[in-house]
């Protein structure tokens, strides 16, 4: 498949700032893909995306569209259209005009844009909306529009600036499901930007991890979560377990006894940590029948995370969580082991810094899980 | 000592009553008050208008009779005998230049200053605020002279320095509307495709149009209701209709024909004031 956009070498800083805001970027964005750039507040994922848009102008690097460097093409020339954390739809307009937009901009004739608009329209599911004005829209119907509107312009990319953050958990799953069903009938381009990683997992094929102005891993969803390269990339995908230790023939030897990692990979040897996602470990009763399974530990600590509970576990001397459903009857100091699935081992180069590996609200912190 | 605790289970709280914040409830003395207030303002307001009205059509209305004597049109013959007609076209063609001027002006002016695109945005203010401090008759003395000495057109000298005047309201009334403007609009307008000029017509002018409205309309007011500038700088050739009323005024008995004259300098604002406050209202969306 074909890449529509690549964004090489990235670089931009702002006089308030001394630190870059984006620092070397490099990606490339697959024809019909949807590209989710994930990370905290400051990291620099807006700018990244006004970059594209062509309202910020980068300091260094390039972004190439179709092969065409978009270096002197303004923004109104660059095929691109946005939509914004606030739906910005143009008060002066109805919401058919609103959609219309772009193609009256172009120099269609009004009463093909509206009709044309109309038809977008019904894709957002909001027939008989256009002769309102938009201030008599909710804000899940305003962001509606804002979508239609974009994708009226036929984009060459959909550029989506953490476009659901406004809105309540509810409306935000029905408009996960609305760009689902956009991306099947007309498969735009997208490049995402959200600093909510369930909402990532949700509508995009790949993620893009940002921090501090700089790209730490572009990968599948799946594989950001279980094979991170990095503890920082760990620690912003929300996960809280690492076992310093040393690796010798595709086996991790700490505190915990000999664990095996994944075969699929091959592990360098030498010092390394292991992470392994709080989900993936299961917890059960310290019985006679299960006593030869798992890592043996006490429960310190259980902290209710909505229909799970988050459950700390001291295990050879280290803390360990997991994150069990309700159901069974667990407190602190109670007897357990725990199971560690293989392919949910992952190595990552490093050591964990002593102030917050293992807290589960240091990560959970940085990156919102949309919970 | 009696101590006012939280409402608890046993006493559910109850939302005050009413639409919209507790702290906009009107209690009785309050909207009697304010009614009483807003009572007396209008007395205050329209009451010197009823005299005003009267003599439009009085020909004769001696102290101490409480109605006009004898009623009639001299007052209104004299009026357009004395030049009311040109004074008016001129009075109006006076106004629209100020505010064809100083509005673009201003709006550029607040734009810059909205942005911080000037530098020591502070004296850039006081400069442009000076005029409102600068009494009128020292600047259009000064100013006279160097006009008469550039070779400037009495009437291009009284529309400069006109629009100088309105300059300070035009760009505050911008100013405050550009404190308040999304850019957001303008930049998703130019990713939809729109160029810069297509951005200012169809969504810059369009949202900003209530304030420019108010800007100029401000600006109008300078020009047509200036007297000390235009007589200065105009040298006396250029008859308005503020000449007009305070020539009429300054002698006696023609209170009907300053009547006349009072009526056609309020009419033209009140008009456009009037034509202002029904577009402000006019609901959002609703062009195309």
């Amino acid at each position: 498949m074909s890449n529509d956009l690549v964004i090489d070498g990235l670089s931009k800083s702002f006089s308030s700032s001394s630190a870059p805001v984006l620092n070397n970027v490099n990606l490339a964005l697959e024809s019909g893909s949807c590209t989710a750039v994930l990370g905290p507040s400051g990291s620099g994922k807006s700018t990244l995306l006004r970059a594209v848009a062509g309202l910020e102008a980068p300091d260094a690097g390039r972004i190439v569209l179709h092969g065409t460097d978009l270096a002197r093409v303004s923004p109104e020339h660059r095929g691109m259209a946005m939509v914004s954390q606030r739906p910005l739809l143009f008060p002066h307009l109805n919401v058919l005009d609103n959609v219309a937009f772009a193609a009256t901009v172009r120099g269609v004739r009004r009463r093909a844009a509206r009709t044309d608009a109309a038809h977008f329209l019904d894709l957002v599911q909001l027939e008989g909306y256009g002769r309102r004005p938009v201030t008599a829209i909710s804000g899940g119907q305003a962001q509606r529009v804002a979508i239609a509107r974009a994708l009226a312009a036929r984009p060459a990319i959909l550029l989506l600036d953490e476009p659901f953050s406004a809105l309540d958990p509810q409306l935000r799953s029905t408009m996960h499901e609305l760009l689902v069903q956009l991306r099947e009938r007309l498969a735009p381009t997208i490049l995402m930007v959200t600093h909510d990683r369930e909402e990532a997992a949700a509508v995009a094929d790949r993620v893009a991890l940002l921090s501090r102005g700089r790209l730490l891993q572009h990968d599948r969803v799946d594989l950001l979560y279980s094979r991170p390269v990095s503890l920082e990339v760990h620690r912003l995908m929300g996960g809280t377990n690492e076992i310093t230790g040393t690796v010798r023939d595709g086996v991790h030897y700490s505190a915990l006894g000999d664990l095996g990692l994944p075969a699929d990979t091959g592990w360098p040897d030498g010092p390394g940590v292991l992470v392994i996602r709080q989900e993936s470990i299961s917890i059960q009763d310290n019985t006679r029948s299960s006593a030869e399974y798992g890592v043996p530990g006490i429960v310190t600590d259980i902290r209710v995370l909505g229909p799970r509970r988050l459950v700390t576990v001291d295990a050879s001397g280290i803390r360990l969580q997991t994150e069990a459903p309700w159901g069974r009857p667990l407190g602190a100091g109670d007897a357990v082991r725990l199971t560690i699935p293989v392919s949910a081992r992952a190595l990552v180069p490093g050591q964990p810094d002593p102030g917050g590996p293992t807290t589960a609200d240091t990560a959970t912190a940085v990156i919102s899980t949309g919970r | 000592m009696a101590v006012t605790l939280p409402p608890g289970p046993r006493t559910p709280w109850t939302p005050p009553r009413g639409d919209g914040s507790a702290l906009r409830i009107s209690r009785t003395p309050g909207r009697v008050g304010r009614t009483l207030l807003a009572l007396a303002l209008a007395v205050w307001f329209l009451l010197p208008l009823a005299p005003l009205g009267l003599w439009l059509f009085a020909d004769r209305w001696s102290y101490p009779a409480a109605l006009p004597e004898a009623w009639g049109l001299d007052g209104v013959r004299s009026a357009l005998a004395q030049g009311a007609g040109p004074a008016f076209a001129r009075s109006l063609g006076l106004g629209l230049a100020v505010s064809a001027v100083a509005t673009p002006l201003g709006a550029l002016a607040a734009r810059a200053l909205a942005y911080h695109r000037v530098p020591f945005p502070a004296a850039v203010n006081a400069v442009l605020f000076a005029p409102l401090a600068l009494p009128a008759f020292a600047a259009a003395f000064g100013l006279n002279v160097l006009l008469l000495r550039l070779q400037v057109p009495p009437l291009a000298g009284v529309i400069l320095i006109l629009s100088v005047y309105a300059l300070p309201y035009t760009t505050y009334t911008m100013r405050v509307a550009y404190g308040s403007h999304d850019l957001g609009f303008e930049e998703e307008a130019r990713t939809l495709g729109a160029t810069r000029w297509q951005v200012l017509a169809r969504v810059h002018l369009p949202l900003l149009a209530p304030a420019l409205a108010r800007s100029a309309f401000l600006a109008f007011l300078i020009g047509w209701s200036d007297y000390l500038i235009t007589l200065l700088v105009g040298g006396g050739a250029f008859i308005t209709v503020p000449m007009l009323v305070a020539s009429a005024a300054s002698g006696t008995g023609n209170d009907s024909v300053v009547a006349v004259l009072s009526v056609t300098a309020v009419l033209p604002p009140l008009i456009l004031l009037l034509g202002l406050g029904f577009f402000a209202r006019k609901p959002p969306g609703g062009l195309s």
